[in-house]
């Protein structure tokens, strides 16, 4: 399959920028970036969900393509959802339907057990396969996997390699999106990488420094120190098994979906004056139809220039549609409306997810900021990276349950294990 | 309120006549739950009844045949169906605003059409009546077995009800089993119009759905979005009618007006009822 | 993301039906859209009758005269608008929080009927009266939502039914008039002042459209009600109490429909009977969509609904066509804002593959 300069602009943003590629049979190709640099755009036009501006796909061919956000039925049985596949009209009863789930699943090479299950009680791994699973039993010529790793354990990314190259061996051609540098290098045959919108490397044997230099512009931020001046102040806080205490920064990672958003919930319906960074920025971030300014007066911040100003949002003015802005943008708001008023405690959850460097930073910053201030920042946070660069202690959540505490140092050589539910 | 031996017979005697009039009622019942498991909630059944009954009058008056009656009736719930489904499944406009507008233009449509048609005094004529009365035990029988069969043991019946918890799961063909529903619901909102004007008045009358289609929503969560639930629920409802004619026939003082609030109020009393614990097809609204 | 259970409609994220994004942005946009809705309304009412032997011309000269060709039309027309412009403002503070209130028919009759029984104690508490009585009256369909996630679409509809056999009821039986010969009751022992033709409720309905604007625009109530209309869950997390927000927005929104039908009473009918409410109510929806969910515009747009409504009953006088063409008329108008504001969107979607 081959892509000839594919362009796409949303709105005034350029997310893919004269892109070629061709996809060959039976290889595994990895398409990496930061967040933001066009990856899942460029892949969702190949797949034939969005329409390029310009440039053609030629020699196309039957797609199947794992989305990161599941696109399952909760309510339904594994059964159910692998059922859904077809398109036929027929009577069927829960033991066909079983019996044809059992069929497609062992034919595809993947464990997952029990089809009579229902959905929402799998786990986030398990759910994985079983998009997987309903991929493969169309038994398409090519295969995209946007992230797919991001919510699997160790043992089953491993699996789920082994299972790419056996379908790369039959001839599917396998096309993966990752940021994760490791994986890549250990299971790509050819790597591809993009950065705003463009492909700026195409290669067969990389390393980790050449490939995170094609990805980002400027060189790495250096190592933050290791001693940390803040002393850890007063209990701010207690629920359940989490102790926060004033100029501290706890994080609490984990692999998305084990219970983060529902903590982060009910912190918000008990301390309703504490700041909350919530997880899903789009949805429940800032206002997209209300301006800057009546976002930050949510909130009693009245000053919106200033806040401008201060937190180097990018915009017309207060009056600009906060709908209009980048993500990274949107969130300086939603951060200078939380922060502003100098809350003692701050929960903030998934803060710089699908931000670029710049906002990340700034993000970081921020925050440290504010815990060197004096207040008690929970962090939630399924980025292990930005965990160990901010915390001065750690727990993990798994299942809805949470480890003990944790230094940084404890943390370094069981946080795998305890994110994988292995005591 | 005791009800002493006389009542009671009224009441027994009231139930038949409870149970027929309250089919057009658990007909939309039924085809606004196919609807609803599909994702959609469509409040304009009340003007899908009321256009049907209408043009199941006129299709039997002008062809003196209570079958092409119904047939006619079924024609103009379609038709209400392809506007309805036009904005809300190609537009995906706002599926309340849209069933309000149904509803509005079904009450000005009829009764425009209505006195127009009065000064030709084609409803004058006497309706042709029903026979033997196979819509009964249709409604109360055959189709909710049916119904059952189809949704909980087809594939067609998953992806329907997939297009309600879920559309992303089957995202290109959601519109399709969307229409089938909407189809599936004019079938019976167009019977139940039907029913209404031929068999159980003697023609039209401006407005003579009087609510069944926000009761039949009513009813459709009171039996959660289940066939049995369904139908249960309007027997319950036909009962409490049931009530009300006896109390009425006895006049025990109770006012009349009063009495014509009941249904409403026990509607109400169905949507209270409600334990918090109700799942609703998850993306219905969508 | 399945986390809350409640049957029927959720608002979280839903936006209100009109996009009444902030700003003048898209101003250009909603007056091509309203003009659209209007030109199609009359073009379908001429149509309509042409269909039935009617000459449009004939259709749209009597719609004229009748509604504004003359100053006692005209004065019908202003008539008409004044409870209009309230259930309207109604219904826009209701939808601009993201709260289903088809209930103003039943808040209408209800205020009317607290204003009636509250005229012994002068025209102030009168109103008063009729305001509170139709928060009172909405918010029975807040609370049930509170409490057992009844939805309110539902619950307001089927509380218009129960108060329109309410007030047959009464002018049936307890408020009858006293001498007994027609349903309907005494005089009410307050009324409006005059003002010419007119009454002094027109102001008040003026008043209350400046004043919901003011509220919705200039106050950090207004702010939240909006947000919490536009996106529920993320007012949540930005420190709105969503529950008591819609509620609140149901009760004044209940309270204008109220203060509607008080208004009715005390400057026009003067006393209550069994049709009393005729779809002031309903109509109230249709005023507010083409207002595009904005306060002050609603005031044109009952302007537009009032004339068509005394249009409507000339053409039923002169040429017997059912005055049920202004229901057909609201109809017209919302279906085409409708496809209005959803084509672009559909047009947006098909490019796009």
């Amino acid at each position: 399959m081959r892509l000839s300069r594919i362009t796409k602009s949303f709105a005034a943003t350029r997310a893919v920028d004269d892109v070629s590629l061709t996809i060959e049979r039976g290889e595994i190709l990895a398409v990496i970036g930061e967040n933001g640099a066009g990856k899942t755009t460029l892949m969702r036009i190949a797949a034939g969900e969005l329409a390029p501006d310009s440039g053609s796909i030629e020699e196309a061919t039957s797609i199947g393509f794992v989305h990161q956000h599941f696109l399952l039925v909760p309510e339904f049985t594994i059964a159910e959802n692998l059922a859904l596949i077809d398109r036929r009209f027929r009577f069927a009863t829960h033991k066909t339907l079983e019996r044809e789930a059992v069929r497609m699943i062992e034919s595809s090479g993947i464990e997952l057990h029990e089809v009579s299950r229902r959905v929402a009680d799998l786990s986030v791994g398990e759910k994985s396969k079983l998009e997987l699973i309903k991929a493969i039993a169309r038994k398409p010529s090519t295969l995209i996997l946007d992230e797919p790793t991001s919510v699997l354990t160790p043992r089953e990314s491993q699996e789920l390699f082994r299972v790419m190259r056996a379908l790369a061996a039959n001839g599917t051609a396998i096309v993966f999106i990752s940021h994760k540098l490791p994986e890549v290098l250990a299971v790509a045959e050819r790597i591809v990488v993009m950065r705003s919108g463009k492909l700026v490397l195409e290669t067969r044997s990389a390393t980790p420094e050449s490939l995170a230099l094609a990805m980002t512009p400027q060189s790495p931020l250096p190592a933050p120190s290791g001693e940390r001046v803040r002393v850890r102040g007063d209990l701010a806080l207690t629920h359940g098994d989490v102790q926060l205490h004033h100029n501290e920064i706890l994080a609490i990672v984990g692999v998305a979906g084990n219970g983060q958003s529902e903590l982060a919930d009910e912190l918000r319906a008990r301390f309703p004056r504490a700041g909350h960074i919530p997880e899903d920025r789009t949805r429940d971030g800032v206002i997209a139809q209300m301006t800057i300014a009546e976002n930050l007066a949510l909130r009693g911040v009245r000053n919106a220039e200033q806040m401008i100003e201060l937190y180097s949002i990018r915009a017309v003015g207060p009056r600009q549609l906060a709908g209009d802005l980048s993500g990274g943008n949107q969130q300086k708001v939603v951060l200078a409306r939380e922060l502003d008023r100098r809350p003692e405690i701050i929960i903030a959850a998934e803060p710089t997810r699908g931000l670029d460097i710049e906002a990340t930073r700034f993000v970081h910053e921020r925050l440290r900021a504010a815990a060197d201030a004096g207040a008690a920042i929970l962090l939630i946070t399924s980025d292990l990276d930005e965990a160990f660069e901010l915390a001065d202690a750690m727990q993990v959540i798994y299942r809805g349950k949470l480890s003990a505490r944790m230094t940084a140092e404890e943390a370094s050589s069981r946080v795998a294990n305890l994110m994988a539910g292995v005591a | 309120m005791a009800l002493n031996m006389l009542d009671l017979d009224l009441v027994i005697n009231a139930l038949p006549l409870a149970i027929l009039a309250a089919t057009p009622l658990l007909l939309a019942v039924q085809g606004e739950l196919v609807v609803q498991r599909s994702g959609i909630i469509n409040l304009g059944i009340e003007g899908m009844m009321l256009v049907a009954a209408m043009t199941a009058v006129l299709a039997a008056q002008l062809t003196n045949n209570v079958a092409l009656g119904f047939l006619g009736g079924i024609a103009g719930a379609l038709l209400v169906a392809i506007v309805f489904g036009f904005f809300v499944i190609a537009l995906k406009a706002d599926q309340i605003v849209t069933g309000t507008a149904i509803n509005l233009l079904a009450v000005g449509a009829t009764s425009f059409v209505y006195r127009e048609l009065q000064r030709g005094e084609i409803f004058v004529q006497s309706v042709p009546r029903i026979g033997t009365d196979v819509v009964v035990p249709l409604a109360w029988i055959v189709f909710p077995i049916v119904l059952a069969i189809v949704l909980w043991n087809t594939s067609f019946g998953l992806r329907l009800r997939a297009c309600g918890e879920n559309p992303d799961a089957i995202a290109p063909h959601v519109g399709r089993h969307r229409a089938a529903a909407l189809a599936i619901e004019a079938l019976l909102a167009g019977t139940a119009g039907a029913y209404l004007t031929l068999a159980l008045s003697s023609g039209f009358a401006e407005n003579m759905t009087a609510g069944r289609g926000f009761i039949a929503l009513s009813i459709v969560i009171f039996g959660r979005w289940k066939l049995k639930g369904a139908v249960l629920g309007t027997a319950i409802f036909g009962l409490a009618a049931a009530l009300q004619y006896a109390l009425q026939a006895a006049s025990r003082g109770v006012p009349y007006h009063l009495l014509l609030a009941v249904p409403y109020i026990v509607t109400l009393l169905i949507l209270c009822g409600i334990a918090g614990k109700v799942r609703a097809p998850e993306s219905l609204g969508r | 993301m399945s986390t809350g259970r409640g049957p029927v409609v959720r608002p979280a994220g839903r936006r209100p039906p009109i996009n009444a994004a902030s700003g003048g942005r898209r101003l250009a946009g909603r007056t091509a859209a309203a003009s659209a809705a209007l030109l199609a309304t009359i073009l379908l009412l001429a149509l309509s009758g042409a269909a039935f032997g009617h000459s449009p011309r004939e259709l749209l000269t009597i719609l004229i005269t009748g509604s504004v060709g003359s100053t006692f039309a005209l004065q019908g027309t202003v008539l008409k608008s004044v409870p209009l412009l309230l259930t309207g403002l109604s219904v826009v503070i209701a939808f601009r929080a993201g709260v289903w209130n088809i209930g103003g028919e039943g808040q209408f009759i209800v205020g009317a009927l607290a204003a009636l029984l509250a005229s012994r104690f002068g025209l102030v508490p009168s109103l008063l009266a009729a305001m509170l009585a139709g928060a009172a009256w909405a918010s029975i369909a807040s609370l049930m939502r509170l409490w057992r996630n009844a939805p309110e679409v539902l619950t307001t509809i089927l509380l218009n039914f129960i108060a329109i056999h309410l007030l047959g009821w009464c002018v049936n039986g307890p408020l009858r008039e006293r001498t007994a010969m027609y349903p309907q009751t005494d005089v009410a022992l307050a009324t409006l002042p005059r003002l010419g033709g007119l009454h002094a409720g027109i102001l008040l309905a003026v008043f209350a459209s400046v004043g919901a604007w003011w509220l919705l625009y200039r106050t950090n109530e207004g702010l939240r009600l909006r947000a919490t209309g536009f996106n529920s869950s993320a007012a949540k997390w930005a420190g709105v109490n969503v529950r008591a927000q819609l509620a609140r927005a149901m009760a004044i929104s209940g309270a204008a429909a109220g203060l509607a039908g008080g208004i009715e009473l005390l400057g026009v009918t003067n006393r209550l009977f069994e049709r009393f409410a005729s779809g002031y109510g309903y109509s109230g929806i249709a005023v507010a969509l083409l207002a595009q969910l904005h306060p002050l515009a609603t005031i044109g747009s009952a302007f537009f609904f009032g004339a068509l409504v005394t249009g409507a009953g000339e053409l039923q006088r002169t040429a017997n066509i059912s005055s049920a063409v202004a229901t057909l008329g609201q109809a017209v108008v919302i279906l085409v804002l409708i496809g209005y504001e959803y084509g672009f969107e559909y047009a947006r979607s098909r490019s796009r593959h």
